[in-house]
């Protein structure tokens, strides 16, 4: 145990060190991501970032509820419901077709963030009118999702798996697509990493910049103060979950047309706890928007590691191999975990009580 | 004298100053900035404001005096439109008002200043100061930071504070936190500023620094209103005095023209002998002896420093210093909620160091602990069980495994009755009682239970004199019967009249045992700061500071 604590408190350190230096702190990062690049092979990096889609949109979505004070854990279910709606819409639609001048695979992408978001509203009646416990409320999404989605399906598609539909495409960048080194990675990629990197940008945006994100943030911290300041804590925390369904919506849905092409419902469907794993990416990130879009990498890294090591066909169990994301959250977790919950996370505010 | 107008964005437009009414309307003088006319404030079976009168001239400060429950709150909530009264009017500068919020308040120039203060720690000074409503840039869409950090500098120039805006919360210390909530009512353009309980958290250096403070707001036109149960402060600060009792005011008075047993006899509606009484008696053997005793705190931060002291039958042990200093994780140490990392704790002749919090309790250690709610009870509770918490397994209560109900009741009854606990019913939920009468409850219960010793930490805080006086009163007289007890206050007045010996807590060490005689209230004061009495150079200049 003395190790790990040695260990921790260095990498404490380091980090300290790190904020004391934002300049160095950047081009060594720089430096970090450049080495990472040049050591690992352009279809790893790929699958990487296509992978880190419903983690990182997932990871974010939940900071903003979390960060308001109420802690979604059914982000999980959020993520089953939308993929699974998306590729049915476009598999109801027709593949490949489109709808009133609208690709169909975006018609999937709109409807799949309106079920999440649908969800989350659900979510948020319980917890902030009826003052359900936030856990239990989040494990009943989850758990509803993964009974409804493979039922729909059973009845849909006669088996707990979709059709398949075809993916989106890659959307070339003219110019930025050239550049060096990043140029293929990020701008001649897939609709759903385009709006998983926009989304991390814009969900920072919004937290530290705008009226909104300061009042989630104080809403998560002091509601009491928030209210005195005449704003309405209810509100602010609505809007947080409603937003936190966008977000894993845009994860789950572009996940499953983008990615996917398919919903596979078996044992914990394709998503196999994801959005469990953008709850650890997001502590890990202290909350971080863009913090959450690099820990995503991270374990989408590690998840496409095992991949490849399944197929390279090791003499190791796969079942062990495929543990290797779930164990590695724990080790970074336990590592680096110096995250600062919100102090009403998790705690009902009412309005006019002491 | 132009106010600030910070951009709202919900639409209402920019708080203005309020207007200057010169008309005056049905003969209501225009000098007064809050007339409160004829208030009454019933709630289900009591009636916490009964026809009060309150009259608040521009420009001074008013002191709302009263014991706890005697309506002052109460009354202040009606002004800030938290409720609507019964009967009666409010009006603010000649006018008459009607709020439905407390946003209808802050638009009518009313801020208040919570005794809790309403702050985000994580967010910036500046941050809070707008919180709600920031200025914003680019049709709404970013806050903006360089107006509302103008904003705040003017403020602060304006008014003399030292204040950095972009310092966080949590960093700093609880005087400077109050200026923020003061700063954070200007910014929103109050005239009025009512401030409840202000002086609760402060040191006696921040106090006479908020008086400063108080001083220049009025020099500047400001009016406020200040609640308070303290004789010192009403007489030192304000320039009139209204004293509520039992919901009714009993009168308004000029400070200059009355003396503090005179006020505290109209505030409690008789005699009150201020000073207790704590006459040398002959001590006994050491009951409580702690050696070089170290503690941790919960992050692993040593916040307790090798602590010596000895306890002595007939004793008190006073231990002052600014909250937060180590006296919490000291208390906890030798109550037996929190190991020591190092050091000895003795008790009535055995090491107890490593003794459960049970075999303390059952070897008549009695422990009043900081937080009563925390703490102290349980508050879904009612009185009754409540009243055998931590003799739930003696055999007075209980035999094998069965509580013997009748008698706790009984005993809870006598606990109400003793310590006059009001309501009068033991039923009740610990929740639904006051404060203060949560308070007396369990000074109640944990004096009954026979102790050799006692433990009290801040036990008269929030308490109003009266009971203040009979909590005294009972220590003392355990204290003559010749019970040790080790008491922790951050009331210099408390500590340094009940104390036999007193000694000085500053970042986990004693700074200094002493006679309290000895010493004055300034030299308190700073040795709470953190100076040696050899006036040694302080060594941590900001003991608000965040480590």
């Amino acid at each position: 145990m003395t190790e790990v604590t040695t260990m921790r408190n260095s990498l404490h350190r380091a980090r300290a060190a790190l904020e004391q230096r934002p300049l160095a702190a950047a081009v060594g990062g720089v430096a970090a991501v450049l080495v990472v690049l040049w050591a690992t092979p352009a279809s790893w990096q790929t699958s990487t970032l296509r992978f880190a889609v419903p983690i990182a949109l997932a990871a974010i979505g939940g900071i903003f509820a979390e960060k308001s004070g109420v802690i979604n854990i059914g982000i999980e279910g959020l993520l089953i419901v939308s993929a699974f709606s998306a590729i049915v819409v476009v598999d109801w639609l027709g593949d490949g077709g489109a709808t009133a001048g609208v690709p169909n695979l975006w018609w999937g992408m709109l409807i799949g963030v309106l079920v999440s978001v649908l969800f989350a509203l659900l979510f948020a009646i319980v917890c902030l009118e009826f003052e359900a416990d936030q856990i239990i409320a989040g494990l009943a999404v989850w758990l509803i999702s993964l009974g409804l989605a493979p039922f729909a399906s059973r009845i849909l598609f006669d088996s707990p798996n979709t059709a398949n539909i075809t993916r989106f495409e890659n959307v070339t960048v003219p110019v930025l697509s050239e550049l060096p080194v990043v140029g293929y990675l990020l701008f001649d990629t897939e609709p759903q990493v385009y709006i998983m990197l926009a989304g991390a940008v814009a969900g920072w945006y919004l937290l530290s910049r705008t009226t909104f994100g300061r009042w989630v943030v104080a809403s998560g911290e002091n509601p009491k103060a928030l209210d005195t300041a005449g704003v309405d804590v209810r509100k602010v925390r609505y809007a947080a979950v409603l937003l936190s369904g966008v977000f894993a919506g845009l994860g789950g849905a572009g996940f499953g047309l983008g990615t996917l092409g398919t919903f596979a419902g078996t044992g914990d469907t394709v998503i196999n706890g994801r959005g469990f794993i953008a709850i650890a990416t997001y502590l890990l990130a202290n909350y971080h928007p863009i913090g959450a879009l690099l820990g995503s990498f991270l374990f989408a890294g590690l998840n496409s590691m095992q991949s490849g090591l399944q197929a390279a066909g090791y003499a190791i169990p796969t079942e062990l191999i495929r543990t290797i994301p779930h164990m590695s959250v724990i080790v970074v977790l336990v590592l680096v975990g110096r995250t600062r919950l919100p102090d009403a996370a998790g705690d009902h505010y009412e309005s006019g009580e002491d | 004298m132009s106010e600030p107008e910070p951009g709202t964005t919900d639409g209402t437009g920019p708080t203005a100053a309020v207007e200057t009414n010169t008309a005056a309307l049905d003969g209501t003088n225009s000098d007064l900035a809050v007339h409160l006319d004829g208030i009454t404030k019933r709630f289900p079976g009591v009636v916490a404001n009964d026809d009060v009168d309150l009259r608040v001239e521009r420009g001074t400060v008013h002191a709302l005096l009263g014991e706890n429950g005697a309506g002052k709150t109460t009354l202040m909530n009606v002004l800030y439109g938290l409720y609507r009264p019964d009967e009666g009017r409010v009006v603010i500068d000649g006018e008459e008002r009607t709020f439905d919020s407390p946003r209808d308040a802050i638009d009518a120039g009313i801020g208040m200043i919570h005794q809790h203060f309403m702050l985000v720690d994580p967010m910036t000074v500046a941050e809070n100061i707008a919180l709600g409503n920031e200025p914003t840039k680019w049709f709404g869409m970013a806050v903006d930071r360089d107006r509302i950090d103008r904003e705040v500098r003017d403020l602060c120039d304006r008014y003399g504070f030292e204040v950095d805006p972009d310092a966080t919360v949590e960093n700093v210390s609880v005087g400077v936190q109050q200026r923020v909530e003061i700063l954070k009512a200007l910014f929103r353009g109050a005239d009025v500023l009512i401030l409840d309980e202000p002086t609760a958290v402060l040191t006696p250096q921040e106090v006479e620094g908020l008086y400063d403070v108080l001083e220049e707001l009025t020099a500047q036109g400001k009016t406020i209103i200040f609640i308070t149960h303290k004789l010192e402060e009403a007489t030192h600060a304000a320039d009139a005095i209204t004293v509520l009792r039992d919901g009714e005011s009993v009168g308004t008075v000029d400070p200059d023209r009355t003396d503090r047993e005179a006020l505290a006899e109209r505030m409690v509606g008789r005699e009150v002998i201020l000073e207790a009484d704590s006459d040398p008696v002959e001590t006994g053997d050491t009951v409580l002896s702690t050696r070089d005793v170290t503690v941790e705190d919960d992050r692993g931060v040593e916040v307790v420093s090798g602590i010596d002291l000895d306890v002595r039958a007939g004793e008190i042990l006073g231990i002052a210093g600014v909250d937060g200093n180590g006296q919490a994780e000291l208390i906890e140490a030798i109550t037996g909620l929190r190991l020591p990392d190092e050091g000895r704790i003795n008790y009535a002749g055995d090491d107890i160091t490593t003794w459960s919090r049970r075999r303390r309790i059952e070897n008549g250690m009695a422990y009043i602990p900081e937080d009563r709610q925390e703490r102290g009870l349980v508050m879904p509770f009612d009185l009754v069980e409540n009243g055998v918490l931590g003799s739930q397994r003696s055999g007075r209560f209980a035999s094998g495994g069965r509580i013997d109900w009748p008698g706790v009741r009984d005993h809870a009854e006598e606990i109400i009755e003793t310590y006059d606990v009001r309501p009068p019913d033991a039923n009740a939920d610990a929740r639904s009682f006051s404060g203060g009468n949560q308070q007396k409850f369990i000074v109640g219960r944990e004096f009954e239970r026979d102790p050799s010793l006692v433990v009290a930490t801040h036990p008269t805080r929030g308490v109003d004199i009266g009971s203040t006086e009979f909590i005294h009163d009972r220590l003392l007289e355990l204290r003559r019967e010749g019970v040790a007890v080790l008491l922790v206050s951050s009331k210099l007045d408390e500590i340094r009249s009940l104390s036999d010996r007193l000694a000085v807590m500053y970042e986990g060490e004693f700074i200094d045992v002493t006679d309290p005689d000895a010493v004055t209230e300034e030299e308190l004061g700073l040795r709470m700061a953190g100076q040696r009495p050899d006036g040694e150079a302080d060594r941590h200049p900001n003991p608000g500071e965040s480590r």
